[in-house]
């Protein structure tokens, strides 16, 4: 069951962060993305400034989805890393903390045997945040300098959420 | 399932838009898609069969401006419609935060309207969903073509809990955009009232 949104404050993210920066850096990936199971990008790294980063967060996440129909249908609970061969680029993708998940794109520099070994590190240090984040978010713990403040939402007015339906225009 | 970026100051939201096949899904992102500057929308994705029937889903990523400095984006997605597609169907409603269903108005199409509806039900429930308590916006679609059957009497077979109604012509874009501000104005609200 779905627990709820998630709300990710900034020392949560530098923490997700550094882990991608050291892992992009570790396999000399073109991209290390962690995205939701909603197919939202959380963050990202890597020099790779030309691959569409929403169209791939979306497709891997219904990738991880689609596969783990695939799974339950075998009789499996799930397939916790997929890995797409190709003949230039390589894409990894693992489960983290349940609701998430780990891309990698990478070239054939590096081996895949080394990929699995260092994603394992970092999906390790991944869910540990994760697991953290989400625990908070279900606790409705949403200030960043952990003073109590109410949620950015419950501040959603009446009129500023008719001003920007209103405004939408789209063009 | 709403995403909440401090960081980056946005919020990220989905919207499934969900009907029987070829009832007009794919051809409401395909117009909110036209009719949407470059710099507000992202790649729209079709997954689609050799014959242009959805095969898993229809993305379009979408930035519908801003909330108290942040970014709110939307991401629309599409089911495939077809009755054997139905596991793909509930995978595409994971972390869905608003619905829209797409009705086919025309007379011989009432019984897969009901069916999808009631597909659509299931499928939430067994993703911890109610739709009774959740954004959803039902759209009549098609009330161009001659054989359809009265607006007011499909929107009595149709209507689940008094949700807002809109008929639609989506090949010409008619409705389109008056069904996404509603589905994503109860979105907003329905934010608000569970943060």
């Amino acid at each position: 069951m779905d627990s709820g949104n998630i709300v990710l404050q900034e020392t949560d993210y530098r923490r997700l962060q550094s882990i991608l920066e050291r892992t992009q850096k570790d396999l000399r990936a073109h991209l290390v993305m962690l995205i939701d199971r909603s197919g939202h990008q959380i963050a990202c790294e890597g020099p790779d400034q030309e691959i569409d980063q929403t169209a791939l967060a979306s497709l891997a996440a219904a990738n991880v989805a689609a596969t783990n129909g695939l799974a339950q249908i075998v009789g499996e609970p799930g397939f916790s890393v997929l890995y797409h061969q190709g003949s230039h680029r390589s894409i990894h993708i693992s489960t983290v903390a349940t609701r998430f998940s780990l891309v990698l794109v990478f070239d054939q520099t590096v081996a895949s045997g080394v990929v699995r070994w260092k994603v394992r590190r970092a999906t390790f240090f991944l869910d540990e945040i994760l697991s953290e984040v989400v625990k908070m978010s279900e606790r409705q713990h949403t200030s960043a300098d952990a003073a109590n403040e109410p949620a950015l939402t419950t501040k959603f007015t009446d009129e500023e959420i008719n001003r920007l339906v209103g405004e939408i225009n789209l063009k | 399932m709403t995403f909440i970026n401090y960081v980056a100051r946005e919020l990220n939201c989905k919207i499934v838009y969900y009907g029987p096949g070829l009832g007009g899904k794919t051809t409401n992102l395909q117009h909110v898609y036209s009719i949407t500057a470059p710099e507000n929308k992202g790649k729209m994705i079709s997954l689609a069969t050799e014959t242009e029937r959805t095969l898993f889903f229809d993305f379009l990523p979408i930035d519908l401006g801003q909330i108290r400095g942040f970014r709110t984006r939307f991401h629309l997605y599409t089911v495939p419609g077809q009755v054997f597609y139905d596991a793909s169907r509930k995978l595409i409603l994971r972390g869905v935060d608003g619905v829209v269903f797409v009705a086919d108005s025309q007379e011989e199409r009432l019984d897969a309207n009901l069916e999808s509806i009631a597909n659509l039900q299931t499928n939430l429930k067994e993703q911890g969903f109610d739709l009774a308590r959740m954004p959803y916006v039902l759209q009549l679609n098609k009330r161009d073509l001659p054989n359809v059957i009265p607006a007011a009497e499909l929107r009595k077979s149709l209507l689940v809990k008094g949700e807002p109604v809109f008929e639609a012509i989506a090949m010409r874009g008619v409705g389109v955009l008056d069904t996404l501000k509603a589905v994503v104005r109860q979105v907003l609200i329905e934010l608000r009232k569970s943060a």
